[in-house]
């Protein structure tokens, strides 16, 4: 060993300097590479980005579409005075939504003694919603979980129905009214 | 082979260039990259990794590590926050009295210490400002508001407008001579008429509280590492760092620990002109030659007498060029202290620029330019003045400012009054021109940016459109591309070359630092900016430097210029700028060229003037002609200061990136603006700082060190 240094170090500066920074970048390189097993995520990272990529590239076409639709009650039945969806429409708006305010919530719960009661002793709380087209049927299903103490039994209860029209605000949707008879 | 052996050096470059454009070009942009920065950078995000240090959770995207390192210091920022917070509000609960409530208070200690301090520096500012401007706050500090209802006569008066002219006149008078006596008085005047006089005098009160107070902290903290070095390495670092780091990073914890307003501008003020006084003290008493000291002791001094009676008289101009930087820095710092609620012309400039207001941020910029110009040659006159010890003198030659002083007060007193009876709308104009009723051109500047606008707005948008997408953006590209452990490299590797292995692991730890922080794209967009700006800069100030050295008269110009320039507070610069190529990055680079031309130009001049004179007569006896003089025997000899020229002008290039955030960059500074207004921002502000110092001391250590073994080469050490 101490001979490799005593050889080293008999070598001219400039080569010994060559041979130093090669040395260093060699260092650096190597060090990255141990960092990269530690803390490198490549390919796995990319299969998630992409899947964020498309998902926000939907919903940014999800957006535009829906700014497009004109502002107030959207239908999917005939024979009102509201805006009547077509089926391709219908998916998008279904797909789109996320809100369920309290009013489809209330009207929803109004046939649903039960959940009704439920969802007052515990102060007009909702667990969870959810909006979401069911590809069999042709149809947009929406629903809430309500959960908690009713006279001494922890009961949860989930109301669902078709969404039958929407709220457009212009800036988003929201459900309207659901059919859970 | 031989090329090899006869030029390394060149090698070696190549070697290091070839490795990092190997690196560039061999590590791929990750597909991710491009989306990832596309969204907001600080959401919450399912994709993110996570890791847990000190207790905080760091969130991160997990790049390949070759292209981007992961932010392991992302830890940094949230524990700066979290341990102000349990210092100011947990460490140390104690009892203290309350005056108000007259009973005890249990509250922090750090807490207290830092409202007694705010108390007592809102005191010292309400004083001065009341002594200028009249006020009835300090009566009240030492009575009641009951004493002054019922005394209201015990108000402050404060000064009319003529008696502080005529000092300021009177002064630079006793300091200089005609000339400066001239300008003060005019300036004055000026600022007067122009209605600036309460800004002003509230931006001066700032000054006067701001300015002795740091040459205090800086004189004793410059003794104290004359005689110790281990308080020398202490302080050491912190002054290398102070240096580089931006004014506008310190505001951040200041808002923290001392709140909004005044007392807290003044507070970081200091600690931002402390350094330099350190550094002057230093330096003046290094310099004292050891005869002197000798001689000190030979007459039996204690070391008490002998620091006071012979080293600090000894040293007395460096210590006074110590005051002029300290006065210059607490002038600037005043500007920008406005960011935190400081009153004064630096708020007016800032609400005229935020409202778009070319022409009154003009005026409010001239009067800022014109103070710094008066405050700089004063205090310059001072530290050049030579005190006469044995003049045998009359009082009235003794005493005759004194005197002038005097006459000046009774006539500015009986004018005031005489302006009582005369201005009849409730406005004294010979007391104080108020700020909406002075003269005020700022219509006309406003027209004469429209103006520039309507006539030149296409030559002016065709440029901006150039500048942006065929330079600023392809350039910007490139760092990004950069991927980090090329950088690492290439940096490491130069550090290496320059300065061997211990310049080559300290620029590697400033960059892993930066690397290792979450903000390593911002610091190369700031980079980008900087390097843009230094690059033509250091064209224009050299290529002008050279010029104007080749007659004396030219470079005494030009260095006049430059030290005029050199006052004027970094954010005036911002004004004309903005006039001409509006809210672009192109205002900001324009900027930041102008501002760092300033130090390229005169290292540029001074380095060719420090070439012995001996050298040109012998050049000249060999037959060599101007061209070949210049070339072969004055730029090879001015190069270690011209180097050292390029060191100050990336310093100033990114002082101004960083201020240029307040047009709207992407860098550094502009994370520091939103930290500004962040009430967790204090760690992210003081991170970002230390990122902005450490890529100037990254330049600072690679440019000094190859400037030393330059010398050293040369024989001009």
């Amino acid at each position: 060993m101490n001979t490799y240094f005593n050889k080293f170090r008999s070598l001219p500066e400039s080569l010994r300097q060559l041979i130093g920074l090669i040395f260093i970048t060699i260092i650096i390189i190597i060090s990255f590479s141990i960092l990269n097993t530690i803390f490198g995520q490549g390919d796995e990272l990319v299969k998630k980005m992409k899947l964020e990529e498309e998902r926000i590239a939907k919903e940014k076409k999800l957006s535009a579409l829906i700014s497009k639709l004109p502002s107030g009650i959207l239908v999917t039945f005939d024979g009102t005075d509201h805006f009547k969806l077509s089926d391709e429409l219908y998916e998008a708006v279904c797909n789109a939504t996320k809100l369920i305010p309290q009013r489809a919530i209330m009207g929803a719960n109004f046939l649903n003694f039960r959940a009704h009661e439920i969802y007052t002793i515990n102060g007009n709380k909702i667990d969870e919603t959810f909006v979401k087209w069911d590809k069999e049927k042709n149809k947009c299903f929406a629903g809430f979980t309500v959960s908690g103490n009713n006279v001494g039994i922890d009961e949860s209860i989930t109301v669902s129905g078709e969404a039958l029209s929407f709220l457009s605000t212009g800036i988003d949707t929201r459900v309207y009214y659901i059919k859970n008879f | 082979m031989d090329i090899i052996k006869k030029y390394p050096k060149v090698f070696q470059w190549l070697f290091l260039l070839a490795v990092f454009f190997a690196l560039c070009f061999a590590i791929d942009v990750p597909e991710t990259y491009k989306f990832i920065r596309g969204q907001a950078e600080f959401v919450k995000d399912p994709n993110q990794s996570t890791f847990v240090f000190l207790g905080k959770e760091v969130r991160y995207y997990a790049f390949d590590v070759f292209w981007r390192l992961p932010p392991l210091l992302g830890w940094l920022p949230i524990w700066i926050n979290d341990s102000l917070f349990f210092l100011m509000n947990e460490w140390m609960p104690m009892e203290f009295w309350n005056e108000d409530t007259q009973e005890f208070k249990t509250r922090p200690l750090l807490l207290q210490i830092s409202r007694n301090l705010t108390a007592f520096m809102t005191f010292l500012i309400e004083l001065i400002r009341e002594i200028l401007l009249g006020g009835l706050e300090t009566i009240v500090a030492f009575t009641s508001w009951d004493f002054i209802d019922a005394y209201p006569w015990a108000e402050l008066p404060g000064l009319p407008w003529t008696i502080v002219a005529a000092g300021f006149a009177i002064l630079s008078y006793k300091l200089s001579g005609k000339g400066l006596a001239i300008f003060a008085g005019l300036t004055m005047v000026y600022i007067s008429i122009f209605g600036q006089w309460k800004p002003s005098m509230q931006t001066l009160s700032f000054i006067l509280v701001a300015a002795p107070l740091s040459f205090a902290f800086g004189l004793g903290l410059g003794i104290a590492a004359f005689k110790s070095k281990r308080v020398e390495k202490a302080l050491y670092p912190i002054l290398l760092v102070m240096q580089t780091m931006p004014q506008y990073a310190v505001l951040v914890p200041a808002l923290v620990l001392f709140g909004v307003g005044d007392h807290a501008a003044v507070i970081i003020t200091m600690v931002v002109a402390v350094p330099p006084m350190i550094l002057l003290t230093l330096l003046g008493l290094r310099a004292i030659p050891p005869e002197v000291i000798e001689a000190g002791r030979m007459s039996g001094c204690t070391n008490w007498q002998l620091m006071f009676k012979v080293l600090i008289p000894t040293a007395r101009r460096d210590i006074l060029i110590g005051v002029n930087q300290v006065i210059m820095v607490c002038f600037s710092m005043a500007v920008i202290s406005a960011f935190i609620g400081a009153k004064g012309l630096g708020f007016n400039l800032l609400l005229a620029l935020n409202q778009l207001n070319i022409g009154l941020a003009l005026e409010a910029g001239l009067c800022i330019s014109l103070i710094a110009i008066l405050l700089d040659k004063m205090s310059l006159a001072w530290a050049n003045k030579q005190i006469d010890y044995f003049g045998n003198l009359t009082f009235y030659q003794r005493n005759k400012n004194l005197i002038f002083f005097g006459g000046a007060f009774i006539i500015g007193i009986l004018l005031a009054y005489a302006g009582s009876f005369y201005f009849k709308e409730g406005f004294n104009y010979l007391f104080e021109v108020p700020h909406n009723k002075g003269i005020s051109t700022a219509d006309f500047w406003n027209k004469g940016v429209d103006w520039i606008f309507e006539t030149f707005f296409v030559y002016i948008k065709a440029f901006n459109t150039w500048l942006i997408q065929d330079v600023l953006q392809p350039m910007r590209a490139l760092y990004l591309r950069m991927p980090a452990v090329a950088t690492l490299v290439l940096v490491v590797g130069a550090g290496y070359l320059i300065g061997g292995i211990r310049s080559a692991l300290v620029v590697c730890a400033l960059t892993l630092f930066i690397a290792l922080s979450p903000w390593w794209d911002r610091a190369l967009v700031t980079t980008y900016m900087a390097t843009f700006g230094v690059i033509i800069s250091c064209i224009i100030g050299f290529t002008v430097g050279t010029l104007c050295f080749q007659n004396k008269n030219s470079a005494k110009f030009m260095l006049g210029v430059c030290d005029i320039f050199q006052t004027f507070p970094s954010f005036v610069y911002l004004i004309p700028v903005m006039m001409l190529f509006g809210i672009t990055d192109t205002s900001v680079l324009i900027a930041v060229i102008v501002y760092a031309t300033i130090p390229a130009t005169r290292y540029t001049i001074e380095g060719l003037r420090s070439v012995p004179a001996g050298l040109h007569d012998a050049a000249t006896m060999s037959g060599v002609n101007k061209f070949q003089r210049l070339t072969k025997i004055e730029f090879p000899l001015a190069f270690p200061h011209m180097m050292l020229g390029l060191n100050q002008t990336i310093v100033f290039a990114l002082f101004m990136v960083i201020i240029g955030a307040f047009i709207g960059t992407e860098d550094l500074g502009q994370y520091i603006l939103k930290a500004l207004s962040d009430k967790n921002g204090a760690g992210i502000g003081l991170t970002l700082g230390i990122c902005v110092a450490f890529i100037g001391l990254i330049f600072d250590n690679l440019i000094r060190t190859y400037v030393g073994k330059r010398k050293k080469h040369l024989g001009i050490d």
